[in-house]
């Protein structure tokens, strides 16, 4: 027979060897390291500072970091930046490789995940550090018992932005912001519903966001989350959050089960309300100019409902991110030098803007709020006018708190289609949480 | 020497000669083993211990195990990988035959069809696909657009729990391009003298099918079968992709390799993760042995 044709015959043994090889290669766990560079040979000290965010960030963290070259020719800064989702899985895994950035953003639901574990610089005793600007509340964010593992990198709060291109376009008024209820809040996104046709929704309450149920909550007179630690939540506190949604979408307030994706993402471009097919939800108050810009620039800026009808006041001064030092930095004096001057110098602060909300230090703040433009100086307006009244405090989420977005997702789901009654899913989430932050 | 002893010398030489080349297009492969060799025992250290990536991995024997009884989360990911694998396998292989069949009658442009079958393969694990897969099933997307000419409304299909995981299986189906190119490879090697024996005894074309294609082109299904259980147990980005790495819609795309990575990366439990990791191993060997010792039944080598 002609061996060419014959060729590559699968027998028995070929295909046993080839099939075990490939299930062995495709088993294998993949590995796979930070990046690596360790310093460049010029004599500089090199500082590796991480954040998350977009090109625009970037730029205006460059043009921040360039000022700081300028004033300390011993210090190069190497940053490096990503999406905010692989960045907090990529940050675990530098640490876990022995490699950590000197300099990070840190995630404030994330950050006694890593203080509690040691890994963070405490800045107790680096006075260099100066947090004088910082109002206690604001130095709250970062401290963890007696010592401070972060600093704000700006501080922001959650709004209700409401299109009035389009309630002006349907007729409807927006109630007033400061002193609206959650059920004038219903009425108002049902008539929108209403008014449209049914084109437009009222709102979207993104009931699976941890920071929007801990203000509800707050207003009830709970602490989600308390001063040291725990579960403060109730499963009634719950179950009426999930009430008041499920309500308001039999009403036909907000979209109908499905209509929106919990994973939609982040981005104002691709958001629901820059597509106009809502009218209203909640932000954070930092990213008020990308919202503003893909929707049309006809935004207005409210706060949360029911903060004048509960018991207390739901609303908080917080931050988008934390700047922590590694505990294992080898050049922990040159981060302090660095982290100082990004909180505390006005030029640099001018430059960067409010990417990161608004400064954390008010003597920053007040300097440069004048020079912004419309929609950040509004921003930064609406959290200074929150910052002069008297409101709760925001602590660091115990360990185990990033998992309560997920079960929040999952059970909102359940509520959503339907599968799960609100009462059901209250017990179910109290549960859940307190098992996932248990020490 | 006669010619023919000449060759016969000869061919032991040949033979080393392609064992070497063999080795060579191998060495990459070995090479890519040193990396794996250290996590690989690494991995099997980590799953028995409680290890949070950031302080040292402490020994905690069965302990990882144990807590996989009691954990409605893997038990849940495990529902969502066999759903998965059990319906989207044989179903992607079906298609990929079938498919391979009708190109294998002789169709003018075949490597055309080859190529373009082939593609979602190479793109259906890839992110952008996935997301495309979102915008096209979204809930106002192009499919329940064209559905709602025909007057039928279509489902959430990417956010409703009960729809979201049929959604991942369809858009692994689509891939079947890659079994299809193996299967088109068997199907050239069945010899065409069977086919003509058969016609002459008066046999249909059914009855050729399950006589001559199907027992000729079982070493193919068999390893067509094997690489795709395997694949699918481990499938990843789809699911990671279409709920942003939640494993949501209510955790009904919950993948056992989306929920390791959660663990291991998102809840700072690596020991748990590096167990699951291993018990994913020997579910797979378990199926794969299953295949193997079952093989002997049902799969016909021709020499």
């Amino acid at each position: 027979m002609d061996d060419r044709h014959d060729g590559p015959r699968l027998d028995r043994r070929r295909l046993l060897g080839l099939a075990g090889l490939t299930g062995l290669a495709a088993t294998l766990p993949a590995c796979s390291r930070g990046f690596g560079g360790k310093g460049g040979d010029d004599g500089k000290i090199e500082l590796n500072m991480v954040w998350w965010g977009d090109a625009q960030r970037a730029e205006l963290t460059q043009k921040a970091l360039d000022m700081f070259q300028a004033a300390h020719p011993g210090i190069r800064v190497r940053t490096e930046y990503q999406d905010s989702s692989p960045y907090k899985d990529k940050l675990a895994a530098r640490f876990a490789a022995g490699d950590p950035p000197d300099l990070m953003a840190m995630r404030f639901d994330s950050l006694r995940e890593y203080a509690d574990r040691g890994t963070l610089l405490d800045l107790t005793p680096h006075p260099e550090m100066n947090q004088s600007g910082l109002t206690s509340s604001a130095r709250a964010l970062g401290t963890v018992g007696d010592k401070s593992f972060g600093v704000p990198s700006g501080l922001n709060t959650i709004g209700f932005i409401v299109d009035k291109g389009l309630t002006d376009k349907f007729g409807v008024a927006i109630p007033d912001g400061n002193t609206w209820s959650w059920d004038d809040f219903a009425a108002f996104a049902q008539q929108v519903t209403k008014a449209s046709g049914g084109k437009v929704y009222g709102a979207s309450i993104d009931a699976w966001t941890v920071a929007n149920l801990l203000v509800f909550a707050r207003q009830r007179g709970e602490d989600f989350f308390t001063a040291d630690g725990r579960l403060g939540a109730t499963a009634a506190t719950v179950t009426a959050w999930y009430q008041l949604v499920a309500d308001l979408r039999k009403a036909g307030g907000v979209p109908p089960a499905g209509f929106i994706d919990q994973n939609n993402g982040t981005s104002p471009a691709q958001s629901y309300l820059a597509k106009k097919s809502i009218a209203s939800q909640i932000i954070p108050t930092n990213n008020l100019l990308g919202y503003n810009q893909a929707c049309g620039g006809n935004l207005q800026l409210l706060r949360v409902p029911g903060e004048t009808q509960g018991p207390r006041r739901g609303q908080s001064i917080d931050t988008p991110a934390l700047w922590s030092i590694a505990a294992s930095s080898r050049h922990p004096a040159e981060a302090v030098t660095l982290l100082n001057f990004l909180i505390n110098d006005t030029e640099a602060a001018k430059v960067a803007g409010v990417t990161r909300g608004v400064p954390a230090s008010r003597t920053v703040a007040e300097t440069i709020t004048s020079g912004l433009e419309p929609d950040n100086k509004r921003s930064s307006e609406f959290l200074a006018a929150l910052q002069k009244e008297k409101l709760p405090e925001s602590y660091p989420y115990p360990v185990g708190a990033s998992k309560l977005t997920n079960i929040l997702k999952t059970l909102t789901t359940e509520v959503e289609f339907g599968r799960m009654s609100p009462a059901d899913a209250g017990k179910q989430f109290i549960a859940e949480a307190q098992k996932a932050i248990a020490p | 020497m006669t010619a023919p002893a000449r060759a016969l010398a000869a061919a032991p030489r040949r033979r080393r000669r392609q064992d070497r080349a063999g080795y060579l297009f191998l060495l990459p492969w070995f090479g890519g083993l040193l990396f794996m060799i250290v996590p690989f025992f690494a991995s099997l250290y980590l799953a028995f211990t409680e290890y949070d990536l950031l302080t040292p991995p402490r020994w905690a024997g069965l302990d990882n195990f144990r807590e996989m009884l009691g954990d409605a989360l893997l038990h849940q990911s495990l529902k969502v990988t066999f759903i998965y694998t059990l319906v989207s396998v044989p179903l992607s292989l079906a298609v990929a035959l079938g498919v391979a069949i009708v190109l294998d009658r002789g169709v003018r442009g075949l490597a055309v069809y080859r190529s373009v079958y082939y593609l979602p393969s190479l793109l259906g694990g890839s992110v952008a696909i996935v997301m495309l897969w979102r915008y096209l099933f979204g809930y106002d997307g192009i499919v329940n657009d064209a559905l709602a000419w025909f007057g039928i409304t279509g489902p959430a299909w990417t956010t409703d729990p009960d729809y979201a995981l049929s959604t991942l299986i369809l858009l692994h189906v689509w891939t079947f391009g890659a079994p299809m190119v193996i299967f088109l490879a068997g199907l050239r090697q069945i010899p065409a003298m069977y086919y003509e024996a058969s016609a002459m005894d008066g046999a249909s074309k059914w009855r050729q099918f399950r006589s001559i294609t199907l027992p000729l082109l079982s070493p193919i299904i068999f390893f067509n079968l094997v690489q795709s259980l395997i694949a699918s147990f481990q499938t990843f980005t789809q699911g990671y992709v279409l709920s942003n790495g939640s494993g949501g819609p209510a955790d009904s795309t919950l993948f056992y390799n989306l929920y390791l990575y959660q663990k291991g990366f998102a809840e700072f439990d690596m020991g748990y993760a590096s167990s699951m990791a291993w018990l994913l191993l020997m579910i797979i060997a378990g199926f794969t042995a299953i295949n193997f010792l079952t093989a002997r039944f049902w799969v016909f080598y021709d020499n």
